[in-house]
């Protein structure tokens, strides 16, 4: 048996383990929020040090990653409007995408600055790493801020708060690849001017997402649902690849075009569950992609990137502190370090459209941050919770299923 | 594979679909056309994503003209494929192939899952009599045939009478093949219970094993007439003994331990399934094991060794919902159609021999078995179809006779593209025409009851 098959039992296995972490019991039982376990895994079966997973096998790999990349968009668009069985608020969100927006400028513009000097890039590859960084700087992972709550049973308004500006601050990275890959030299739509080009981009998958939700149409049957999805949703990241766009823009513009129609909750119930069979193996393979055999300076790059981005979120804690974070000080900012399997995505995309060594700083840029929001984040979310008065405030009968998903609408079959 | 009694679907829904079917060819022609010399890392996804989407809407549109939904999917992928509108390159059919074994596995799974100890004992005597005539007839009758209309066939036109005759007797056992994806995929779709459904199935699952029998006891007895100075060698049974007894084995552990999965935990089906269908199917490749007659094997098991068989082909036909549509665009694709069009009225008047037969042998074995008037009128059409099984031993005989391999290899797919575009539609026509498809609302369909005792 070649070791091509051995790899992909090793991945179905995981995607086995990561489907048993959907259930709201598991999520509080084990596992990481952020998935960082299997970053250190993928590294340690990786080159750098086991060598179980060669550079060639984990590429061979590499169509499924960018597909796992494009899915999770498409996951994370269909659910972006609605947090569990409420309606994601609509003040609360902004709030969380400006959030995400001024991270990401403001270690963008830190990079930007710097990269001559540390990792002398110049010309595009200076633009390309500073917003490749920047978008990577930009999400909370959701997961991280539903793991704080579920595990101490909070509830009030600072955990909705948290839960929606993590949910909202997604849409950040997709659009600023979308904007990346739009300025990218090369690509099948030279003619284009870079707006048209981010139009197309987003235009696509938006088109895609309104010929789905046609389709599903009246009688939305299951059996039929996926073929119309995973058509669509497969058409939508090789066109986006192909034509040198970003596939991550693409799909999220997918999914939220899907989040308006009247299927949305069947269709959020249906592509929920299939979250963390998909990010877990993406992100064992990110973890075995990482490259350290860098220049020190791109050390020293990457170092200062993760510095902006602590001080920033520390900054905007502050001033959250004084509004919808009343009285928790800088650790909400803290708290929004988190980041997770969807900064991986981000980082895996942007190597689709930029390889070498701008490619290899920019994941391991986020590997740092998830493994640094890991080590903060939840600790600082529970204290500013705890602050707020919030923990244990949910019936510990209420905790024993996933809130991910409308609870009518979880494990449901066929809807007709 | 989506399935029947959907509502029927109004004008703007057809125009839905007809627009989406459309954007799919558009993006993919824009993108072949406008990109030509960009090397895509997606080519294989981007090439799934058009064939599940326009297999699903083809298949949706060609419903009103009473076409199977396999034809549909057929028809998606002989149009986007190499042949025709090149949208998926010959390079992207053949990285495709492991959906295949996906696929056969899940066939196979779902194949025997529908075969309970009951049913095949009520139908035992239909299936022995079948078994046997449509077996020697077809075998004879187009060998025969084979003989007559070589002088039309061109690899066939300067062989002598000896290597003919082995050339025609190879013919006549792969025309023995039948196509249990079809079946599947039909019964899938219509989810006909009745005698005509239940037989079809059994019939055509067992066949499988006689068929592989006949092969190799064809290749055997053809080797001394075609190769100069060969003779009969009994190694090919041992080989093909120690593989049936393997696959049965091997088949019924695997079933236990399935049963016991699904009892014990339950969950995860789909990637139960997705290691079942790539890792296990490596594994028994590796140890000389035939994958198809395992999962055939273990279907078997989990269905009448424990309770849980409803539960693995509700998981078998969910996921067969998608991998269904992707195997037969992949097979559309697949055809070769220059060459089809090449030999078409040979392979036709072969085809057209074939059902003949057929039909004699199954109104014989009908009669002879006592059969339900349904079956007796309708057992034929079930039998046409062939497809993979048909493909792959035909290049078995290829690389075992070089000397008339290219020649008689090509015949074999250009007289199997008309069996699988022609057979599915004989097929559906009938279970509709008797009544057994079933038009209520989609539902979980259980494994295949008995067949209800003949009105006489």
């Amino acid at each position: 048996m070649s070791d091509g098959i051995w790899l992909l039992l090793g991945l179905l296995l995981l995607a086995y383990l990561g489907s048993n972490l959907v259930g709201g019991r598991a999520i509080r039982g084990f596992g990481l929020p952020s998935g960082s376990e299997y970053l250190v895994l993928g590294f340690a079966l990786g080159p750098h040090v086991l060598d179980v997973l060669g550079r060639s096998l984990a590429h061979t790999f590499e169509p499924v990653v960018l597909v796992g990349t494009g899915w999770l968009a498409l996951v994370v668009g269909v659910g972006y409007t609605r947090v569990a069985d409420r309606w994601i608020n609509p003040g609360r969100a902004a709030v969380g995408v400006l959030l995400g927006a001024l991270s990401c400028l403001a270690v963008a513009a830190a990079v930007y600055l710097v990269a001559p000097q540390l990792g002398g890039f110049q010309g595009f590859s200076r633009l390309a790493i500073a917003l490749g960084m920047g978008a990577c700087a930009s999400a909370t992972t959701r997961h991280s801020v539903r793991w704080v709550v579920e595990r101490h049973g909070a509830r009030g308004p600072l955990a909705d708060f948290a839960a929606d500006a993590a949910r909202a601050s997604a849409l950040v990275a997709p659009l600023t690849l979308a904007v990346l890959f739009a300025l990218a030299p090369g690509g099948a739509l030279p003619s284009v001017p870079v707006l048209g080009r981010i139009a197309i981009t987003l235009g696509f998958g938006a088109g895609l997402g309104l010929i789905a939700a046609l389709l599903l149409g009246r009688d939305f049957r299951r059996d039929e649902s996926w073929g119309v999805l995973l058509g669509t949703g497969l058409l939508t990241v090789g066109a986006a690849d192909r034509a040198g766009l970003s596939l991550l823009g693409a799909m999220i513009a997918m999914g939220l075009t899907l989040a308006a129609s009247r299927h949305r909750l069947e269709i959020k119930a249906m592509l929920t569950p299939t979250e963390k069979p998909v990010l877990l193996p993406v992100t064992l393979l990110a973890g075995a992609y990482v490259n350290l055999k860098l220049p020190t300076s791109v050390f020293l790059l990457v170092g200062t990137a993760v510095l902006v981005k602590v001080a920033t979120r520390l900054l905007l804690g502050l001033a959250l502190s004084v509004g919808p974070a009343r009285g928790t000080g800088a650790d909400f900012g803290l708290s929004m370090l988190a980041s997770g399997g969807f900064t991986i995505a981000a980082a895996l995309a942007f190597s689709t459209r930029v390889p070498g060594v701008a490619s290899d700083a920019v994941l391991l840029f986020a590997v740092v941050s998830t493994i640094l929001g890991e080590w903060l984040a939840p600790a600082a979310l529970r204290r500013s919770l705890e602050r707020a008065g919030e923990l244990h405030a949910v019936d510990p009968a209420e905790m024993g299923r996933p809130s991910d998903a409308p609870a009518e609408l979880v494990g449901r079959e066929s809807h007709g | 594979m989506s399935g029947h009694g959907s509502a029927q679907k109004g004008l703007a829904t057809r125009a839905v679909q007809a627009l989406a079917l459309a954007v799919s060819f558009g993006v993919l022609f824009a993108l072949s056309h406008f990109t030509a010399d960009v090397e895509s890392r997606l080519g294989a996804m981007t090439a799934i994503g058009f064939l599940v989407l326009a297999g699903t809407l083809l298949s949706e549109l060609l419903e009103p003209l009473g076409l199977p939904h396999l034809s549909g999917y057929l028809l998606a992928g002989i149009i986007g494929g190499p042949h025709v509108l090149h949208l998926v390159p010959h390079e992207v059919v053949k990285q495709l192939t492991p959906v295949n074994t996906l696929a056969l596995a899940l066939i196979a799974l779902a194949g025997g899952v529908e075969l309970r100890v009951e049913t095949l004992r009520s139908v035992a005597k239909s299936l022995a009599y079948a078994s046997l005539i449509q077996t020697v007839l077809v075998l004879i009758g187009m060998g025969g045939m084979f003989l007559l209309l070589a002088r039309y066939i061109p690899f066939a036109q300067n062989l002598e009478l000896r290597p003919l005759l082995g050339v025609a007797l190879l013919w006549g056992a792969l025309c023995v093949t039948r196509s249990p994806s079809a079946c599947m995929g039909i019964l899938s779709q219509t989810r006909a219970k009745g005698p005509l459904a239940t037989f079809s199935l059994g019939f055509i699952m067992l066949s499988d094993v006689v068929v592989v029998m006949m092969i190799a006891t064809a290749i055997m007895l053809a080797r001394p007439l075609i190769t100069p100075g060969a003779s009969i060698s009994i190694d090919d049974f041992n080989v093909l003994g120690h593989e049936i007894l393997g696959s049965v084995s091997m088949g019924t552990t695997l079933g236990l331990m399935l049963a016991m999965y699904l009892r014990l935990v339950g969950g995860q089906l789909i990637l139960v399934l997705l290691a079942l269908g790539f890792g296990v199917t490596a594994a028994l490749k590796y140890v000389h094991v035939d994958p198809l007659l395992t999962f055939l094997a273990t279907g078997f098991v989990v269905q009448n060794l424990s309770n849980q068989g409803p539960k693995l082909l509700h998981a078998v036909e969910q996921m067969g919902s998608v991998v269904f549509v992707l195997f037969f665009a992949t097979a559309g694709a697949e055809l070769d159609v220059p060459l089809l069009k090449q030999l078409w009225p040979i392979a036709l008047a072969l085809c057209a021999g074939r059902s003949f037969f057929t039909y004699i042998a199954a109104n014989l074995s009908s009669r002879l078995a006592g059969d339900h008037p349904v079956v007796r009128k309708w057992g034929w059409s079930s039998l046409v179809s062939q497809a993979g099984l048909a493909l792959g031993l035909g290049v078995v005989v290829k690389n075992s006779f070089p000397s008339v391999g290219d020649g008689f290899g090509s015949l074999v797919i250009a007289a199997v593209a008309i069996n699988e575009m022609v057979g599915p539609v004989l097929f559906k026509m009938a279970l509709d025409r008797t009544g057994e498809t079933d038009t209520g609302a989609p539902v979980a369909r259980p494994s295949l009851p008995p067949p209800p005792e003949p009105a006489h």
